[in-house]
């Protein structure tokens, strides 16, 4: 398990609370003044140079906003948040709009190499970094494929780059960022835009609509397989600035596409708001798979500072057959609130989620899924496991639910959660409605630590404690971390070792 | 959605909120007593719990209790037979205990209106937290009830039977008892009647160290009563309850079921079985709180819908920091039989102790066909192989109860009820 | 090589005292056999020897080369050179056998300060061990332990020792659940770890694996205390009368 041990040389070299990607770029920014009004979404939009359509739903989205109350969720304690006293626009001073690598800010690059992604064309030519993982091929079932990325930047509130346009615009793909394709493709974004979370969908939702800045747009045609994988990277850089970012993928009629996004942002004392909104499009015989790394900053091993991630994510599998599969991997933010959902709207389609989430030190994270069975024999699929550490709360909250007419709905939901120490938490809120006599659905849910059995069985073998409980974390979470890329299984690896760090008395 | 709004009071509310004035003089209680009468019908006047509430999520009350019959001094219920033969019955009617009260060595047993009067029964007046809204409901109207109290090392022959039974109106019941350390019983609560009653019944039972108590609760109301029920239990050092809970009527239905676990070594089980018909709602809702280190429960819960039922199971079970070794499981399956039918779950596990095993299960299921087929093959005629398999299904729960004159009692109940609406 | 002097030991939860008192040197290159009824203390000790922590020795002292290893953690000690072959080897899903051998064996190079070993010399070195012990390698592609018969643990037991190289190899009733084939097989792969610098403690109940691995000392184990020794006969001799004589000599 090359990863474990890379895992532990890593966390050997940093102290207990440091983060990894800790660093602040100092770059030209050009920033939006504090607070949001419309005036600033006039701001954002005219920046953007959009559309007059574009700054009326916006504008739209905002008046709504502003009848809104807060919400107040029963398991996430986080003082009240000032939307007046944050930045709503921040982009780094060399754009709008590189054409190419070379007209992006050289610091920019270096912040993605530091990052570890492969931006720079020739990079990518030559494939992602192997790691040994490979080697072990003929001798482990941990056999990923590796192949070419296609990376959008987000860099604060803009698109920096998008790299392999040319080769993808060939297959017909349209991969770029949502400011530029509601510029070019406005027929399409009119159309799909809002129709998966409406603007009046939730507080940050709405907040989101009013105010997103930027994002990946991803619109694969009929019968069009995606010839590579496509990831965006999406990093918070500036002080007191949100992140809204906006993602709309469409796959059409027989299409399929696979999208990665991995998040990071620097370590500060004083707490950031990241709220996304992601809308996922599967018509007829259509497949998205859609996974996340997410590691924004989580605060320090006092709880202080790290990033509120209140997101909304959801799949529409509108066509028959469709399919829509989350995967993610949550090991940073102060506190993450996020159920990556599918409608299950199409007769046979069907949805899947995947989750890891770990929490340590003051983290709070209430995520999960829901599937909402509208179709007819549509099928769903829920694999979570927790992992809570230090004085972390991580609680798992998944919807079931079959409608009248969605005959035949199949759902299996197994919930694992793991603790480790006996100062955290880790609950377990499953709700399951069924409304159809045909419906079967299936839940279990287990809750334990770590067996002192399997620990002094592997210690015996002489792996050290921390090495031990990582390896074993890692076998907890191995369903899950099958679902991923190869790129990101072993980055996923790697930041569960670390992220539990300190965790062991 | 979180606009802002103000809710107008619903003619519900509006009559609770009379009634209690209107009827002031009438409720018993020394002071302490009505200062709690006072806090629950300020509870009630902020509003019944919508599904905004969480553990209201799938019972809207607010909504569900449109609205409620006035009080009936007139209403005369009959008595019935107790479920076990042989059984020592002390039966409410009409929300009022006997004055005739039974001799039975091992026990005492009092009216609650006594303790009401005179304010020892204040203490188990409080709610237990700001969504206790049948807690409020009965605080504030409670007339009557028992309290039984089983002697340290009394061991009951017979089961005691706890009857409340109504004949339409309102009525609002507390029954409470006390098993001493080492008291070994088995209690039965009947709940049953005729017309259409509003019923609020709160039943406590304190177990003290090492004491053993079989608890029935046999719900039978009519199609057209609602009945708002909370079970509360404490459980000391190495208390064992078996809580059989069996609900087989009523309109509008809430069986709430709030046990702690206070003493190392306590061990609860519950047993439950929903059999919804016709156009109802119910819901069993269970908080279970494990506050020490080594204890156990089990809770395995078994519902048939059919007709237009709807039935909703929440069960939340929290392990508090401390407690340690904690073993908790749970199971709840539903057999959906008809279209029109609903069933909500959620089973939900609260854990702040690392060194435990928990764990819950959950499954909505049609009957299985292959069994179906099965006994077809064997000549078995479809409907009569379907009813088979459902009642196997839910009698598989009552049979875990090990001692046989309870579960041939219950069995004929289950019967009743096939026989009814198979 | 192993010196056990005057060991006492109690469960730390309930304060139980399990060894009472126990004396035992083993030589390297010898094989030693613990013999003993149920709840005589023979799986008690070999926790013990690995390191396990619901164990406290509350007197006496353990040396393995000359230095007691009471303060040794249970990877230390795997490290420096004890194995323990479980009686029931723990289940550890999502953990492909392969990787934790890999993990496990470079953490053994590591403490000798040796390079970890390359891929295909990895490999070699399985697949080798492998066919010694008659197992598949699918097997080993498979999470560690989970869905391995009761054979088939025993003998990833015996693979995992052959491939860590230790010092000190403690098998604890590695026989029960075995079949005579399977039984033929982990014996002989015990008997090839022979070697004049390795010592090798055999924890059994029944003489039938003496008989596959002859043993250089026999030591009766009863109540927590060694109440004899003697050569490979002790052995028979226990089979043939059962233990009443020898613990009624004892008592």
């Amino acid at each position: 398990m090359p990863a474990v041990q890379d895992t532990i040389d890593r966390v050997r070299k940093i102290d207990v609370d440091q983060y990894k990607y800790g660093f602040q770029t100092e770059i030209a920014m050009d920033k939006a003044p504090k607070g949001l009004s419309e005036d600033i979404i006039r701001f954002i939009s005219a920046k953007k140079e959009e559309p007059s359509w574009m700054l009326e739903w916006r504008l739209e989205a905002y008046r709504r906003w502003v009848t809104l109350d807060e919400p107040k969720w029963a398991r996430v304690h986080y003082p009240k948040i000032d939307f007046q006293d944050l930045h709503y626009y921040a982009a780094p001073k060399s754009t709008p709009g590189p054409t190419s690598l070379s007209d992006v800010d050289p610091e920019l690059l270096r912040v993605y190499e530091k990052l570890g992604i492969p931006l720079r064309e020739q990079e990518i030519l030559a494939g992602v970094q192997k790691t040994d993982a490979s080697e072990l091929e003929e001798a482990s079932d941990n056999v990923y494929k590796s192949g070419r990325v296609a990376v959008d930047a987000v860099f604060d509130s803009v698109s920096v780059v998008t790299t392999f346009k040319k080769e993808l615009a060939q297959a017909g793909v349209i991969f770029c960022s949502i400011s530029e394709a509601i510029r070019e493709h406005p027929e399409l974004v009119k159309k799909y835009l809002g129709s998966v979370v409406p603007t009046s969908d939730n507080f940050y939702a709405t907040l989101n609509s009013a105010v997103f800045t930027d994002g990946s747009f991803v619109f694969v045609p009929k019968g069009v397989r995606c010839p590579m994988e496509l990831s965006t990277y999406f990093r918070m850089n500036e002080k007191n600035t949100g992140q809204f970012e906006r993602t709309l993928i469409i796959a059409e009629e027989g299409a399929y596409v696979s999208y990665l996004e991995g998040c990071t942002a620097p370590q500060r004392d004083e707490n950031q708001l990241h709220a996304a909104v992601v809308e996922l499009i599967a018509l007829d015989d259509a497949e998205i798979k859609y996974s996340t790394v997410q590691n924004w900053y989580p605060g320090d091993a006092e709880g202080k500072g790290g990033i509120y991630n209140f997101v909304t994510k959801r799949g529409d599998c509108r066509g028959h057959r469709s399919k829509i599969s989350w995967t993610q991997v949550e090991t940073g933010s102060a506190i993450t609130w996020k159920y990556p959902s599918c409608i299950l709207r199409g007769d046979d389609s069907s949805g899947e989620f995947y989750s890891i989430a770990v929490s340590n030190g003051y983290q709070q994270v209430d995520s999960g899924t829901k599937m909402i069975h509208l179709g007819k024999n549509t099928s769903s699929r829920i694999i979570s496991k927790g992992i809570a550490a230090g004085y972390s709360q991580n609680t798992y909250r998944g919807q079931v639910s079959a409608h009248r007419k969605a005959t035949n709905a199949r759902n299996f939901t197994n919930c694992d959660s793991l603790l480790i120490g006996d100062q955290c938490g880790a609950h377990t809120v499953p709700y399951m409605e069924a409304k159809n006599a045909t419906a079967q659905f299936e839940h279990e849910a287990t809750t334990s630590k770590i067996s002192e059995d399997q620990k002094f069985y592997v210690m015996q073998r002489g792996i050290p404690e921390e090495e031990a409980i990582a390896l074993i974390v890692n076998g907890f979470v191995k369903d899950v971390i099958q679902q991923l890329p190869m790129e990101f299984a072993v980055e996923a690896q790697k930041l569960i070792g670390i992220s539990l760090e300190g965790s062991v008395g | 959605m979180n606009i802002h709004m103000t809710p107008q009071r619903t003619p519900t509310e509006t009559a609770l909120i009379d009634a209690f004035s209107d009827r002031l003089s009438l409720l018993p209680g020394d002071g302490t007593v009505m200062l709690k009468r006072d806090d629950a019908i300020e509870a009630i006047k902020s509003g019944l719990p919508t599904r905004r509430v969480e553990s209201w999520h799938y019972t809207d009350l607010r909504r569900l209790l449109a609205s409620i019959p006035d009080f009936d001094p007139a209403a005369a219920p009959k008595a019935i037979a107790p479920v076990v033969e042989g059984s020592a019955v002390l039966p409410v009617l009409n929300g009022v205990s006997s004055t005739k009260l039974p001799d039975i060595e091992g026990i005492a047993v009092q009216r609650l209106s006594e303790k009401l009067e005179d304010g020892s029964a204040a203490p188990g007046l409080d709610l237990y937290g700001a969504d206790d809204a049948i807690g409020a409901l009965n605080t504030a109207f409670v007339v009557d009830g028992y309290f039984v109290d089983i002697a340290d090392g009394a061991e009951l022959d017979k089961p005691i039977e706890l009857q409340n039974l109504q004949a339409g109106g309102q009525t609002h019941v507390r029954l409470s008892v006390r098993a001493g350390a080492g008291a070994k019983a088995v209690i039965v609560e009947r709940q049953a009647g005729e017309g259409a009653a509003m019923v609020s019944s709160v039943s406590q039972l304190l177990l003290d160290e090492g004491a053993e108590v079989t608890w029935l609760i046999v719900q039978e109301q009519p199609d057209t009563a609602t009945h708002l029920a909370q079970f509360k239990a404490h459980l000391g050092k190495d208390a064992k309850l078996t809580l059989f809970v069996m609900n087989a009527g009523g309109k509008l239905v809430r069986q709430e079921v709030v046990v702690r676990t206070t003493g190392e070594g306590a061990d609860f089980t519950l047993r439950g079985i929903n059999l919804l018909a016709g156009d109802t709602h119910t819901d069993v809702t269970m908080v279970l709180d494990h506050a020490v280190p080594h204890t156990a429960s089990t809770e395995v819960i078994r519902n048939v819908v059919t007709g237009r039922a709807r039935g909703v199971f929440q069960g939340r079970i929290n392990v508090h920091q401390y407690a340690q070794k904690t073993n908790a499981k749970m199971a709840c399956n539903t057999l959906l039989l008809s279209d029109d039918g609903e069933f909500s779950t959620k089973p939900e596990l609260e854990i702040f102790a690392d060194d435990v095993v928990c764990g819950h299960g959950a499954t909505v299921t049609e009957i299985d066909h292959s069994h179906l087929f099965y006994l077809m093959a064997r000549g078995i005629d479809e409907k009569s192989a379907r009813g088979l398999l459902v009642k196997a299904f839910v009698a598989e729960v009552i049979e875990e109860l090990d001692d046989e004159a309870i579960v041939e009692a219950l069995e004929t109940r289950l019967d009743g009820w096939f026989a009814a609406h198979g | 090589m192993l010196e056990i002097r005057n060991l006492h030991a109690r469960i730390v939860d309930d304060g139980t005292e399990i060894i009472r008192g126990l004396d035992l040197t083993v030589k390297a290159g010898e094989v030693a056999a613990i013999m003993g009824p149920n709840g005589s203390g023979k799986s008690t000790l070999s926790y013990i020897l690995a390191g396990r922590e619901d164990y406290e020795v509350t007197e006496g002292d353990i040396l393995y080369n000359g230095q007691s290893i009471l303060e040794m953690d249970p990877a230390e000690r795997a490290t420096s050179g004890i194995f323990l072959a479980f009686q029931y080897p723990m289940e550890i899903p999502g953990v492909a056998t392969m990787e934790f051998l890999k993990v496990a064996m470079n953490e053994q190079r590591k403490a000798r300060g040796e390079e970890p070993l390359k891929i295909p010399e990895f490999l070699k070195r399985v697949k080798d061990a492998a066919a010694l012990l008659d197992m598949d390698m699918a097997m080993l592609k498979r999470p560690l332990n989970v869905g391995f018969s009761g054979g088939e643990k025993k003998r990833a037991e015996i693979l995992q020792m052959k491939l860590l190289e230790p010092k000190l190899c403690v098998l604890d009733e590695t026989d029960s659940g075995l079949d005579i084939d399977a039984l033929k097989i982990v014996s002989e792969g015990v008997n090839a770890l022979r070697a004049p610098d390795r010592a090798i403690v055999i924890i059994t109940h029944y003489q039938r694996l003496l008989q596959y691995i002859v043993p250089d000392s026999v030591h009766v184990l009863y109540r927590g205390q060694v109440v004899k020794s003697g050569d490979k006969s002790l052995a028979l001799d226990l089979e043939a009368n059962g233990y009443a004589g020898v613990i009624g000599q004892a008592a």
